[in-house]
């Protein structure tokens, strides 16, 4: 009676504890995701800023300048899904990038201590979104491996607990740099 | 001819006279060294062959002999070890990089090792000395001898025994890192202690603010345990082009490195078991194996800033 007893405590222990922890990982993977979220905020913010500077020196960016204000319009939206903008940030990421590697044909806007402020900024906003992100990754993982692993798995079917998929690299960003096209642009 | 003095007239004078000074503190302390050998053997002779008192007082007259030669020559010693730390070591510092000086005197301070946090010992007894500065491109940095210990105590039938014990010997390197932070990352080799530690504090129950940061390069994730207050953070400082640098760093140096990165400065710790930029005394200054061995050392420290790019500043921070 008494081992039924204990056996029974154990189990309910472990279960505290799993379900506690099972909680505990879902809540790091939902604050990664809005780590993510901020740091794509604060990097849209920048691209009004960015667009007046260069407009400013630049005479033949016009096409690529009303493509960046009008996805960055799209991404602030607030109807969009979480995906969708993911990808229109990669897409603002690619023309931004793009845009950067043009700047060698403006002397003068390269030298703009603004521009060059807005530049830092940039790279540094991408790879704070880079930590981000494999933040969220690292948190997904933990959170899988806890739900998939056995005695995990048994328990996690019953409470609902279900695997989150990993974010992977945008289409965009996933191509091989071709020199070829970034100066036919 | 090691290839740093090659074509460094100065220093290949700088030697010349050094050797002079070098040779007299060198036969002095022979001479004293020899006495008290002397003495020491008429000793044992004397005891041998039953003379007590005669044994004693023969040895004992060489032997004090010694000594006095021993006290006399500390203070030519001493100005000789100086002497060559500021000229032979300061000049060949220059011919690395003519930004770099020495302070033999000076170190790193205990309240700077323990901000680094690269230790967790409470330190009893921290010495510190011969403090390299300096500066390549826009990269400053420092770096100095520390050995740090902490005392165990122990009761026996004599009393208490008191032993001391490494937390840390070697060189601490200290550089301005090339992006702003607001919280702390530490890098830890993966030994024993630091791999069940991390393990409970990642699975039970963390006792600080820091937690495990699991990285996704899994050469570097066997090689060290890192810690962070901030996932996000320590995952920008430690980006994988960074983590490959800190691993060949680490497999370039003798023992396991640790590392961490607070405010705007990243620590790292070098264990060594000799000590750097010590004047030879038996060893002759004109084929000077243990300065290469120290330029080798001074070079690889301020290689550190090119091989985990610190002079690259496109993350706003200037």
């Amino acid at each position: 009676m008494i081992i039924v007893l204990v056996i029974l405590i154990a189990l309910f222990l472990f279960g505290i504890f799993f379900y506690n922890g099972l909680i505990g990982k879902k809540n790091q993977v939902t604050n990664a995701f809005s780590a993510i979220d901020v740091m794509l905020k604060k990097r849209f913010d920048l691209i009004p800023n960015l667009v007046e500077v260069v407009k400013q020196y630049t005479t033949y960016e016009q096409e690529t300048l009303t493509k960046i204000v009008a996805l960055r319009t799209k991404a602030t939206a607030g109807n969009i899904s979480e995906a969708e903008k993911a990808t229109l940030d990669a897409q603002l990421s690619s023309s931004v990038n793009g845009l950067m590697v043009n700047v060698e044909n403006y002397p003068d806007l390269k030298a703009n201590t603004n521009f060059i402020n807005l530049q830092t900024t940039w790279t540094e906003s991408e790879e704070q979104i880079a930590a981000a992100r494999r933040t969220y990754n690292s948190a997904v993982t933990s959170y899988n491996n806890s739900i998939m692993m056995f005695p995990g798995s048994i328990f996690a079917g019953m409470l609902n607990f279900h695997p989150i998929a990993v974010l992977a690299t945008a289409e965009e960003e996933r191509k091989n740099i071709s020199a070829k096209d970034l100066f036919n642009n | 001819m090691q290839d740093f003095l090659a074509g460094n007239v100065a220093l290949q004078n700088t030697l010349a006279t050094m050797e002079v000074e070098r040779r007299k503190v060198a036969a002095e302390q022979k001479r004293g060294i020899i006495y008290i050998g002397i003495g020491i053997g008429v000793c044992i002779v004397g005891l041998l062959l039953g003379l007590l008192f005669w044994a004693v007082l023969a040895g004992l007259i060489p032997v004090i002999y010694g000594i006095i030669v021993l006290v006399k020559i500390r203070e030519a010693t001493k100005a000789y070890e100086r002497a060559y730390k500021q000229n032979v070591i300061g000049e060949a510092l220059k011919f690395i990089d003519p930004n770099l000086t020495i302070n033999p005197l000076d170190g790193i301070s205990s309240d700077e090792f323990s901000y680094a946090q690269l230790f967790n010992k409470q330190i009893d007894r921290y010495k510190t000395e011969d403090l390299v500065s300096g500066k390549i491109d826009k990269t400053s940095f420092y770096f100095a001898e520390v050995h740090a210990e902490y005392k165990t105590e122990r009761e026996t039938k004599d009393g208490t025994k008191t032993s001391w014990i490494d937390i840390f010997r070697g060189i601490v390197f200290v550089a301005d890192f090339n992006k702003h932070l607001s919280g702390v990352t530490i890098v830890k080799p993966k030994d024993l202690v630091n791999t069940v530690g991390s393990w409970f504090s990642k699975n039970i129950f963390s006792f600080s603010d820091q937690h495990v940061i699991q990285l996704e390069n899994p050469a570097f994730d066997r090689t060290f345990v890192t810690y962070g207050t901030h996932q996000i953070e320590s995952r920008y400082v430690l980006t994988p082009a960074m983590m490959e640098r800190i691993l060949y760093l680490n497999a370039n140096a003798l023992q396991s490195i640790s590392l961490s990165f607070i405010e705007s400065k990243m620590y790292i710790a070098f264990p060594l078991d000799r000590n750097y930029f010590e004047a030879p005394i038996f060893e002759s200054l004109l084929n000077p194996v243990s300065l290469n061995t120290d330029i080798n050392t001074i070079r690889f420290l301020c290689d550190i800033v090119k091989e985990l790019d610190l002079n690259t500043r496109i993350w706003g921070k200037e």
